[in-house]
């Protein structure tokens, strides 16, 4: 199966499959979940974020294992964020699965974890043990910088998804991925 | 009541609002959403931050190093600030015809002036508390608890603008 039949069949079995879409559809569910997707985006940018600004040097004096103590939260607003995000998802498949801004979020949403996994395999030891310095290794500041970098994208694709709406396709797709209804 | 209607029709009228809403360009409306949503996350979740550590997390970080992060608090909500007044200029009517918006408005203005009396309590000379995680005053963790409070009222309101809006334009 190529990928743009991967799509069509993802969208197709999730409409005829979805345990939330009646839910979703009820008066004010979407709005809800969707205040709840923007608490969880401000909880991950003002614990993540906090923690990248400290490995960029903001706050220098205070140890970056004391800052680190905010990360739980942000992984709690991520949580928030995939399980309202899902719901979306599973309610109008094709509203992401076909939208160009959905893809790039994704991406950014993968730079952003695999950023996070090489912190943890590469500087977590440095930055955390007994004698950390307090002034994080330049490896830590790539990371922390890259971090930024990625959920600013995350944002910026979650936002942009209602400008890229798909249209039905005119003709035969030749694109990566499917960017329109078929 | 003065009737706001040739005002709101004014300043749709202008080239700015008329740029905003009818470009093409993604650096008009839909830039101007990324940079609302981005400036949220930086001032909301800083504010957040700064009123977890008041409650109790993160309690190695000394309450006055926490006056560090607030520059980019700041710059969050004058990226907001600026960023809103952009898209009231082009929506106007959709918004100021919508108590939702004046609802969002007062939340944001109660979420500032605690963040005021928060920076002034914890950074100031006022009841200082910055041992390392000394017992914190009742009076700055009741801040805390209004200014995450404040918050998700105001983030909530701002979404439901979309949805509780009965006028989009003079025209419509």
């Amino acid at each position: 199966m190529d990928i743009h039949s991967f799509q069509v069949w993802l969208v197709t079995t999730i409409y005829q499959n979805s345990p939330v879409a009646d839910l979703m559809r009820t008066a004010w569910a979407w709005p809800i979940a969707e205040s709840l997707h923007f608490l969880g985006l401000c909880l991950l940018v003002g614990s993540i974020g906090t923690f990248d600004l400290r490995l960029l040097g903001v706050a220098k004096r205070v140890p970056i294992a004391a800052v680190h103590r905010f990360i739980p939260w942000g992984l709690a607003g991520f949580a928030l964020n995939i399980v309202t995000g899902t719901m979306f998802l599973l309610t109008e498949p094709d509203q992401y699965i076909y939208n160009p801004s959905f893809h790039f979020k994704l991406l950014f949403m993968t730079i952003g974890g695999l950023n996070a996994a090489t912190f943890y395999l590469t500087s977590y030891r440095r930055v955390f043990g007994p004698d950390a310095p307090l002034d994080a290794p330049r490896r830590a500041k790539v990371i922390a910088a890259v971090s930024l970098c990625a959920w600013l994208g995350v944002i910026t694709g979650g936002r942009l998804l209602t400008f890229y709406r798909p249209a039905p396709c005119d003709g035969p797709q030749t694109g990566l991925l499917l960017t329109c209804q078929p | 009541m003065i009737d706001l209607d040739p005002f709101l029709a004014w300043v749709e009228s202008t080239t700015l609002s008329e740029w905003i809403v009818g470009s093409p360009s993604m650096f008009a409306f839909p830039g101007i959403l990324v940079l609302h949503a981005i400036g949220m996350g930086f001032a909301v979740g800083v504010s957040a931050a700064l009123d977890l550590r008041i409650l109790g997390v993160a309690p190695r970080i000394p309450l006055t190093e926490m006056r560090r992060f607030l520059p980019v608090l700041w710059a969050g909500f004058w990226l907001n600030a600026v960023s809103g007044v952009l898209l009231l200029i082009g929506y106007p009517t959709k918004a100021l015809t919508n108590p939702v918006f004046y609802l969002k408005l007062t939340l944001i203005a109660v979420a500032m002036v605690l963040l005021v009396r928060i920076s002034r309590s914890a950074f100031g000379e006022g009841d200082v508390t910055s041992a390392l995680d000394g017992a914190l005053s009742p009076r700055l963790r009741r801040l805390a608890i209004a200014s995450l409070v404040c918050w998700t009222g105001a983030i909530t309101a701002g979404r439901l603008l979309a949805y509780t809006y009965t006028r989009l334009t003079q025209l419509h």
